[in-house]
């Protein structure tokens, strides 16, 4: 079976592992118990396995490499973004003093050149952290220079900077399997799907956030990516257009459950509102439905964590002012048991229907 | 065809080099030719950014263009509430805004009606700025009337220390109009930029900028008037040869502050095929 990420190299790390313990137990038990040759020839093929994915793509070995692992990957992240941060105000503090030709000259160079130096690091660095922290810094040298382009020559602002912005940013997310370049492409992607929306009612398009609907074009077809795009060597992917689908379509409902006048929805503002809540209580109940059904863990936990948002709030306009607030908080507590208790239910008939299909 | 890191460096190379391009080639378009406006400005229209923030680490200098609009209402005249959203100007009514192209039929003066005029956005328009034109007359004009009544007043009450302060401020508001305050003024609005051209023939005196309008209700829904929003490109960039000129020009507040002490400045702002403007040659006055 032919590995193409790391992620995938490191899930077949962790099964070969996972089947060495359960071998042992087994012989330890007398309930299988391998040939000197089947177990020479198990090892020495599980061996170069694990040797070739050490050498490739740098997996974690063990339980303490993992544990380590995580601590590089925040690092990563800080990193990531502070030096992306650095170059913004590197450019800042002197782009005064150079004139408009170098100013252009610098911008291009600097994006293409961290472009190209993601490149030449991605070729050495097999555990991706390091080429990740550069195609972060790659990604805000081509938004600066887009941004600056714009400020030293007085272009107007348009929403198609945002395309270009997605494109790199998604082109270097799948490029090195970032998932913070993922939701930064994503997240342009949202905003130029927005303003196109807000623009169609004839608006001006850097005010497509005082229309919280128009991101639910935009929610839909983040759905549909996960479905129409195969991720086979990127797993993790399809949960984050996933939950930037579910982001999208639940704050946009939680801010018009509760100022209806922001709706394009030209009926009383307390209609309004009273239909966003119970659409919020739909969608959120029946998608944490579907991600418990289907196994998405994301779309489970982000429906379930809505859905208590959307009662919370409705709980605290009902009864915040006259309950006390002992008897309050009393009620948020049992409904929290309540809700864990619906989960439990729900997680006892998925695992009797996993159970029964093995069957 | 398998995807290699080939193909990402080529991809990524010619979508960095594209972007440059179609910004690069917009910009050469909007100054090719004769400027569609050059107008000469002063420290009046141009105002240095406030060093606060994260402007103190900028080492850039883009001055902001000060425009003014003309409220309709005369007592709710002068430069305190004429720049920006402060006014609602005579020429943009009902009649303009749906030439501008907000459907203004449904009646004002229901709820639903209401609820319909506040929930408009403001939408894009080319705007008409006019220096040094009958609008700025008249907002002189105002302040010097205004400045002799209140100074009628306190020389007529010479104990009353209220009408001596309004006399003072008045007489500051004066000084600031005369010497400090913009003379850009937003006179018109439209959908075609060449028609407003024809109208507006000089182009040392009118500039045609892409901005944005927006209606509202006055008076608890007596009638519809409107409110520039915004002139989209209200900055402009000082190159690097042109920095000199502008050191020791501070930036100022609309009339409460202190009298500008800072040098006198000629700035040439042209105005170009896409109405994106650019600073095009800049003098310091002895």
């Amino acid at each position: 079976m032919p590995v193409q990420s790391r992620t995938e190299a490191q899930q077949r790390t962790d099964e070969i592992h996972a089947f060495r313990r359960e071998l042992q137990d087994l012989e330890g038990r007398g309930i299988l118990v391998l040939t000197p040759e089947q177990r020479r020839a198990l090892e020495s093929h599980h061996g170069a396995l694990l040797a070739e994915y050490a050498r490739e793509f740098d997996v974690d070995r063990d339980a303490q490499a993992k544990q380590l692992s995580w601590g590089m990957r925040i690092a990563s992240l800080a990193g990531a973004l502070a030096l992306g941060a650095s170059v913004f105000f590197l450019f800042y503090q002197f782009w005064g003093r150079f004139s408009t030709a170098l100013q252009v000259a610098i911008l291009i160079a600097a994006a293409l050149g961290s472009f190209a130096a993601t490149a030449w690091i991605q070729g050495r660095d097999g555990s991706g952290y390091f080429t990740k922290l550069a195609a972060m810094v790659a990604f805000v040298c081509f938004v600066l220079n887009v941004a600056l382009l714009g400020q030293i020559f007085d272009i107007t602002p348009s929403d198609k900077a945002l395309v270009p912005w997605a494109a790199f940013a998604l082109l270097l997310a799948y490029a090195c399997d970032a998932r913070l370049l993922l939701g930064a492409g994503i997240l342009c992607g949202i905003a130029f799907v927005g303003a196109r929306t807000g623009t169609f009612s004839g608006a001006y398009w850097l005010d497509f956030g005082e229309r919280p609907e128009n991101f639910f074009p935009a929610a839909a077809l983040l759905i549909a990516v996960p479905q129409l795009v195969r991720h086979d060597r990127f797993p993790a992917f399809p949960q984050t257009y996933r939950v930037f689908a579910l982001l999208t379509l639940y704050l946009p409902m939680l801010v018009l459950a509760n100022w209806g006048e922001l709706s394009y929805l030209d009926f009383d503002p307390g209609l309004v509102k009273g239909g966003y809540q119970i659409a919020g209580f739909v969608a959120s109940g029946l998608l944490a439905w579907l991600g418990v059904r289907r196994g998405w863990a994301g779309v489970a936990n982000t429906s379930v964590t809505f859905f208590l948002i959307f009662l919370y709030t409705k709980f605290f306009d009902w009864w915040w002012d006259w309950m006390p607030k002992y008897l309050f908080f009393f009620v948020l507590g049992l409904t929290a048991v309540l809700f864990l208790m619906i989960l439990r239910r729900l997680r006892a008939h998925g695992a009797t229907a996993q159970g029964g299909a093995a069957r | 065809m398998n995807w290699t890191r080939r193909h990402t460096l080529a991809l990524g190379a010619v979508l960095i080099v594209a972007t440059n391009a179609v910004a690069l080639l917009g910009v050469a378009y909007n100054r090719s030719g004769t400027p569609g406006s050059e107008l000469r400005l002063s420290q009046r229209e141009l105002r240095p950014p406030f060093e606060w923030g994260l402007q103190k680490e900028n080492s850039g200098l883009s001055l902001k263009l000060l425009w003014r609009v003309a409220n309709r209402d005369a007592e709710k005249r002068g430069v305190a509430n004429e720049y920006g959203w402060g006014a609602i100007p005579a020429w943009l009514d009902r009649a303009k805004l749906t030439e501008l192209g907000f459907d203004l039929s449904r009646p004002d003066s229901t709820p639903a009606g209401r609820r319909y005029y506040a929930k408009l956005r403001s939408r894009e328009a080319y705007l008409v700025l006019e220096l040094a034109g009958p609008p700025y007359q008249a907002a002189l004009d105002a302040a010097r009337e205004r400045a002799e009544n209140r100074k009628a007043d306190a020389l007529a009450h010479p104990g009353d220390a209220r009408l001596k302060a309004q006399a003072d401020f008045s007489q500051s508001q004066l000084f600031h109009e005369e010497h400090e305050a913009s003379r850009l003024f937003v006179v018109d609005a439209g959908l075609d930029a060449g028609a407003l051209r024809a109208k507006y023939a000089d182009r040392s005196r009118y500039a045609i900028v892409l901005g944005r309008v927006r209606p509202t209700l006055e008076g608890n829904g007596a009638r519809v008037g409107g409110y520039v929003t915004a002139v989209i490109n209200d900055s402009v960039n000082v190159p690097l040869g042109m920095r000199k000129a502008f050191e020791g020009v501070p930036p100022r507040s609309y009339g409460f502050g202190q009298r500008y002490a800072g040098p006198e400045i000629e700035a040439t702002v042209a105005f170009g095929k896409r109405f994106e403007p650019w600073l095009a040659g800049v003098a310091r006055k002895p």
